[in-house]
């Protein structure tokens, strides 16, 4: 980032940022090496994975560089194992769960959650500073606490299917959706809302027009927490889905390993990458919203 | 464009529990009452202007006018039409508020289309009366920016021409000019004058500025704790105020204020001021006699500006100088006197080369019977009255 860059005006800072600079690009590095090394294995033969899951080619580099490549073209299948993947697992039907789950519960937890804060903290009486109150106490419960009685729960309520676990989703998420969304629509002058109201909004208007697009920033960072979240959620689908029916990606990855006796490494990372690409993605395009609307609750604007 | 008519409204915020009593206002069984018996007819297109301290409930009486705030008792005709239980967007009014309330996420044009949107008017004609109230206020270059790009004075006009293009019948102002500084309010103020012979609206301003209350409107409503004081034209409320509360309120420097006696000789009335006897011109004493007032105790109000050094002897009240402030035309002299800080302007052109005042200095000073209010003690009303 810009702003993070030292001026070049002080010798002295100069001389620090570099150092930093290589701590901070190790740091990275050890950070993400879990990702590449996973991203690597992926285009490996299955039998070389597990053998030697850091390295690149059967022989060594001191055995000769013809051997070497040689080596490297026997280590490396391209494609083969994102192919292998995606028949065993029924990649396309998993993906399509996560996808409509993800963007559903996102959906969802943005409107419904967006419109209960701006509702509670705009009318004052002690039933909406009770749904405050139970909104923050839900953040507190931890999630293994509940989710067997959940499990059951969503059982009884004919839950256990994709559009059911998204009532389930906006349950859990919406605690934290509502404690955001209440810090930002307290900075919101009232008076904004007073003036739609007379230039002729009716309270639905008033909403849709004028306070929701102003909400705008946390939208946008609920958003990307929210749909992190429940792309990546494996416990919860578990125990509420049919997982013989509905296998969102974090149960299909499981599944692979269960099938068979013996695990195929190869489909694995190369579903893990599958599994990971598209979060990686959203994320990076959403980045920037990320960082705006952060800013945004903590400096009222 | 319409006539507004006030019976009886009253505004009573139902008791929030919090004993702390900050404020002056009645407090019944049902909660603290805001705004009390409010009785005012509005004329066509005329500009009423409500002032006041703070917390008197100027802004509630605007905006149960709004309807933006229920009204508790009483009836409320916009056009001759009840509208006690209308919502505000049915109400035809449109308001403009102390801090703008611009939809932050639109641009300047956006901002003003929006109401005639809703509306559904034609496309012409909205583009037409966008650009036109542009145009008055003088906004057309900046029409594409964003609210947060623009300075308090041209955020207040875009929040003005989002309230003009609707063309209400009645325009709601609350203290529409105190978030900016004094040059740029002087500015507007004048605009808000001339923006006003070209739109042909029923005014209802809100402000806590005596001086925006005499120089914008046709008649003033002076208020003080949930109660009209007076509702007359500025030059009326200013020569004749009804008590001691609108006598200080109107007028700057302020009215100064003496203790005195009625004195009752004959026929004739006249004050005395510590040893100084002024007797009290024709029509005020018709005035008083016509009410029959007996000689008591009063409070004798002055403005300052009818103050004179000249010596007349047997009228003259001793005072001594403390600070003096030029003000170009004329010299504030702040001034101590019965007991009492007071203040008196002396005209530049009376005074003599060098005579500037002293801090310490003895001054001598009267008035004519002509201009002095004759308070009562006891309740503070004007006794002409
Ligand atoms: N929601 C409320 N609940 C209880 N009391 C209120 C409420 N709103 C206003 N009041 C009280 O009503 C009185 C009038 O308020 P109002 O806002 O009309 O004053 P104002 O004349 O506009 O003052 P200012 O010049 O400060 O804007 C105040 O004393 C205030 O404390
Ligand atoms: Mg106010």
């Amino acid at each position: 980032m810009k702003q993070t860059k030292a001026k070049p005006s002080s010798g002295r800072t100069l001389k620090h940022s570099g150092f930093l600079t290589a701590i901070f690009a190790i740091i990275s590095l050890t950070w993400i090496s879990p990702l590449l090394i996973v991203l690597l294995n992926s285009f490996k033969r299955k039998a070389y994975i597990f053998k030697n899951p850091f390295g690149i080619s059967t022989a060594s580099i001191f055995d000769g560089f013809e051997k070497w490549m040689a080596g490297i073209s026997k280590t490396f299948v391209g494609f083969l194992n994102y192919s292998n993947a995606i028949k065993k697992t029924d990649f396309w039907h998993s993906f399509g769960y996560s996808l409509f789950i993800t963007v559903g519960s996102v959906l969802l937890i943005v409107i419904c959650c967006s419109m209960c804060a701006w509702f509670i903290t705009r009318v004052q009486t002690w039933w909406t500073k009770l749904i405050y109150v139970f909104c923050l106490f839900s953040m507190v419960v931890p999630f293994q606490m509940v989710m067997f009685t959940l499990s059951k729960f969503a059982n009884m309520l004919h839950l256990s299917n994709p559009v059911g676990i998204l009532v389930v989703y906006l349950g859990f998420g919406a605690g934290l959706a509502v404690f955001m969304f209440c810090g930002f629509v307290k900075s919101i002058p009232v008076e904004i809302e007073e003036a739609a109201m007379i230039d002729g909004c009716n309270p639905l208007q008033a909403y849709f027009l004028v306070v929701f697009p102003i909400m705008k920033p946390t939208v946008i960072t609920v958003a990307i927490l929210d749909a992190m979240w429940v792309w990546n959620d494996y416990l919860l689908p578990s125990l509420v889905l049919n997982v013989n029916k509905y296998r969102t990606i974090p149960i299909a990855v499981q599944y692979l390993k269960q099938s068979h006796g013996q695990i195929d490494w190869g489909a694995m990372m190369a579903v893990l990458v599958l599994a990971i690409l598209p979060i990686i993605i959203f994320y990076i395009a959403a980045q920037k919203y990320i960082i705006k609307g952060v800013a945004a609750g903590a400096v009222k604007g | 464009m319409a006539t507004v008519t006030l019976k009886h409204i009253e505004k009573v915020y139902p008791n929030t529990g919090d004993k702390k009593k900050k404020h002056n206002l009645k407090v019944t069984d049902e909660g603290v009452v805001a705004v009390q018996d409010f009785n005012l007819d509005i004329a066509d297109q005329e500009f009423i202007v409500l002032v006041g301290p703070s917390g008197c409930g100027k802004s509630t009486t605007l905006r149960m006018v709004a309807g933006l705030e229920d009204i508790t008792r009483g009836e409320l005709y916009i056009d001759g039409q009840l509208v006690n239980d209308v919502a505000p967007k049915d109400r035809d009014i449109s308001m403009v508020f102390q801090n703008y309330a611009l939809y932050p996420h639109m641009t300047v044009r956006q901002n003003m289309e929006f109401p005639l949107k809703l509306r559904k008017l034609p496309k012409e004609e909205i583009d037409k009366r966008v650009n036109h109230a542009a145009e008055i206020l003088g906004i057309t270059e900046y029409l594409n920016r964003k609210p947060k790009a623009l300075s308090g004075g041209q955020r207040q006009r875009v929040a003005i021409g989002r309230a003009i293009v609707r063309e209400p019948k009645v325009l709601l102002m609350d203290e529409p000019l105190s978030n900016l500084d004094a040059k740029l309010r002087n500015q507007m103020r004048a605009e808000i004058l001339k923006l006003r012979k070209k739109i042909n609206t029923t005014f209802i301003y809100v402000t806590h500025d005596q001086t925006e209350a005499m120089t914008l409107g046709d008649r003033i409503v002076i208020m003080k704790d949930g109660v009209i004081q007076q509702v007359g034209a500025p030059q009326e409320v200013y020569d004749n105020p009804v008590n001691i509360f609108v006598a200080g309120f109107i007028g700057v420097p302020q009215m100064n204020f003496y203790d005195g006696e009625l004195k009752k000789d004959g026929s004739k009335y006249c004050v005395q001021v510590e040893d100084a006897l002024i007797p009290l011109d024709e029509s005020k004493n018709q005035h008083l006699l016509a009410q029959d007032i007996k000689p008591q105790e009063i409070v004798v109000g002055v403005r300052p500006e009818h103050i004179s050094l000249e010596n007349v002897p047997g009228r003259m009240i001793h005072g001594v100088a403390d600070v003096s402030e030029l003000m170009g035309a004329s010299v504030h002299l702040h001034i101590n006197a019965v007991g009492k800080d007071g203040i008196i302007i002396v005209p530049t052109l009376d005074l003599k080369q060098d005579a500037g005042f002293q801090p310490g200095q003895k001054i001598d000073f009267t008035f004519g019977g002509n201009v002095v209010h004759v308070f009562s003690k006891e309740t503070g009303r004007n006794l002409e009255y």
